[in-house]
């Protein structure tokens, strides 16, 4: 399991098109994928729930991947929380 | 065979139609709550995958024609929409509920929603906030197939058909296809509401504020349209059904007799050259424009860009938009006019009681100016074809102008700054519609390229009648003396400081108005491109020394009525050609 707390350097905050793109990405993997802002957690594979933490730029989330592929996952889906996709 | 039945309302926008009725509902639907027996369970879930399918289907398809009309840009909302309702953790919370509680999908799937919606809406964040309104429009959209209901979005409209509707918010009014839609009838509104705009820029005919009209039609009936007469036919007679088959058959004609006129230069009979230009709203009005013999665009409505998307356009998005139109229209001028809505369609959570002398239009921007400055580098970079102008609408003070100068003055110097190219001389005006820019209109001249008469407006803001609340509509008249002077002030105090000026409300395809106007010496008119052909016959039918005349003699009148009386006589006196097209 990969756990670390990244800054959300997004120009707009994880609003609905960096959300989707993050969903769709995250759905690629096999691992489990969760978000964790303010004691929150909800699944990395639905818009719904990530909408619901609002994830604002500069705000500071914790990225958990779990599997096989966690590696491949979390250094992928980091990109897209820190503007770089 | 069902009686015939005439429902009166406005006529706000010309033609006739018939077709099949598509009721356009904006209500709330109701959810009801029943409990499900165990063995019908699977069921239940399997009717709930059905109706996500099914929505699924219909946002695909709404999504392909905003691409296809409109331009992707304005469709990604969609895209996330998509994504919201095959949400699996959401899918997997109402189907487990469902065996759980035993109670029916719609109750369920209400439940789960309402909950996330609520999670949505205590987010601090604006942008977050806001996203309640798409998990809404998912949900609904949901629900409907849930219950078997009809749509309620004007984009899901089939061919052939009429909607009637209580009224057409403008973010809807703008997905109108007028390839599918013969015809417009709703309860609210009147002849220069959004809807009726709408309508005419679309060449759709309408009819509006039809008392309880929702109550005396059902969806899928066929009716017909008239939109001269305003009025809405149920269960038509044969016979009637004839007399409007020959009277389409004349508006045909007509159109046809017309149709010369538009290749034609705009002058009078005596060669004074008058610019006739086109009032559009969208990118793909522009060859209606062209069409009907447009010299430019005389007004471009930005609005559509802040209501057909969720949040605001970029300046990438809005230059796209302004640099196709500035190219296609090469090298006749385009007027942009920037934003002129309320602060509440940007700004969500803003209410005031009173939005028409509220917080809107150049009140925003010059408050807002970085939301301001996107609009002006937009429109600034798409000047590099040397044919755009750009227009403010609802100035009322002097110090208003300054500011806005000052400010243009700085997206100018920044632009330079970072080399990039746009026309410097760009052409700079105002839209006079307040009474107050009226009257200061001498000072105001000093600061400006040109003017543009927003007779609307103008009318509205002078007479103080909302022109949208049919109580007092019928008060709204573009002939009223009050409103004559001021545009006559207006003209004069445009001249004396030697810029030119136009005017883009409706008097200014009013056959009865164009000689009114010429003799006031108005350099321009922009209308609605359906509108040019029959203004250009006018124009090309009177000469200056006469509309002088006619316009010194209209102005000593004490009402509209005289007013208009009087204008009738001189047209049929001086002008008898131009009579058939005022009928």
């Amino acid at each position: 399991m990969i756990n670390e707390v990244i800054t959300i350097l997004n120009e707009n905050g994880l609003h609905a098109l960096p959300a989707s793109r993050f969903v769709k990405l995250a759905e690629k993997f096999d691992s489990d994928v969760k978000l964790v802002k303010d004691g929150v957690v909800v699944s990395g594979k639905s818009i719904m729930g990530i909408l619901t933490i609002a994830c604002e730029k500069g705000s500071k989330v914790t990225l958990i991947c779990d599997g096989k592929d966690e590696k491949d996952a979390f250094k992928a889906l980091r990109k897209i929380l820190e503007g770089q996709d | 065979m069902a009686k015939e039945k005439i429902l009166r309302g406005i006529a706000a926008s010309k033609g006739i139609a018939q077709g099949k009725v598509f009721i356009y509902e904006t209500k709330n639907v109701q959810v009801f709550q029943t409990p499900i027996l165990s063995i019908y369970l699977n069921d239940e879930i399997e009717r709930f995958e059905k109706a996500v399918t099914q929505t699924k289907k219909e946002l695909i398809e709404i999504r392909g024609r905003i691409n296809q009309e409109i331009g992707e840009d304005f469709g990604q909302f969609l895209d996330a929409q998509i994504m919201m309702l095959t949400d699996k953790e959401l899918i997997e919370t109402v189907k487990k509920k469902i065996v759980e509680e035993k109670k029916n999908a719609e109750h369920i799937y209400h439940q789960v929603i309402t909950d996330y919606a609520q999670k949505l809406s205590e987010s601090k964040n604006q942008y977050f906030k806001e996203r309640v309104v798409d998990i809404w429009d998912v949900g609904v959209r949901v629900l409907r197939n849930l219950l078997g209901l009809v749509h309620s979005s004007v984009i899901d409209v089939g061919p052939g058909s009429i909607i009637v509707a209580h009224d057409i918010p403008p973010s809807e009014a703008t997905l109108i296809n007028p390839r599918n839609v013969l015809g417009i009838a709703t309860e609210i509104g009147g002849r220069t509401s959004h809807t009726a705009i709408t309508a005419r820029a679309l060449e759709i005919p309408a009819v509006l504020a039809i008392e309880g009209l929702l109550n005396k039609i059902e969806h899928g009936e066929e009716v017909i349209i008239d939109g001269d007469r305003g009025i809405l036919i149920k269960h038509p007679s044969p016979s009637r059904t004839h007399f409007y088959e020959i009277a389409k058959k004349k508006v045909v004609e007509l159109e046809k007799a017309l149709s010369p006129y538009c290749e034609l230069p705009p002058e009078t009979r005596d060669g004074r050259h008058i610019d006739i230009s086109a009032n559009i709203e969208f990118f793909a009005e522009a060859s209606h424009a062209k069409k009907y013999g447009a010299i430019g665009i005389g007004l471009f409505r930005t609005e559509f860009l802040y209501l057909t998307r969720r949040g605001n356009p970029t300046e990438e998005e809005q230059f796209r938009v302004y640099n196709g139109l500035a190219k296609s229209m090469k090298p006749h001028p385009v007027i942009i006019r920037t934003y002129d809505l309320g602060g509440d369609k940007i700004f969500s959570g803003y209410h005031e009681p009173n939005p028409f002398l509220g917080w809107r239009a150049i009140r925003v921007c010059l408050e807002e100016i970085d939301f301001f400055k996107v609009q002006l580098r937009a429109i600034l970079r798409a000047s590099v074809h040397k044919n755009v102008k750009i227009m403010f609408p609802m100035v009322a003070t002097y110090e208003e102008i300054k500011r806005i100068n000052l400010i243009f003055e700085e997206v100018r110097k920044e632009l330079k700054s970072k080399k990039i190219e746009f026309d410097d001389g760009i052409q700079v005006g105002i839209m006079i519609e307040t009474p107050s820019a009226a009257l200061l209109s001498p000072y105001l001249a000093s600061e400006v390229d040109f003017f543009s008469i927003g007779s609307n407006d103008l009318t509205q803001y002078t007479l103080a009648v909302d022109r949208g609340n049919e109580k007092v509509s019928q008060l709204f008249d573009h002939f009223h003396p009050a409103v004559i002077r001021l545009i006559k002030n207006i003209v004069d105090a445009g001249h004396n400081g030697h810029i030119w000026v136009g005017l883009c409300g409706e008097l200014a395809s009013d056959p009865l108005a164009i000689p009114l106007l010429v003799g006031l010496g108005i350099d321009e008119l922009s209308m609605s491109p359906y509108s040019i052909p029959k203004a250009k016959l006018v124009l090309r039918s009177i000469t200056i020394p006469t509309c002088e005349e006619i316009s010194k003699e209209a102005l000593g009148f004490r009402t509209a009525l005289e007013v208009k009386r009087f204008l009738r006589r001189a047209v049929h006196k001086n002008f008898p050609g131009i009579e058939e097209v005022i009928k």
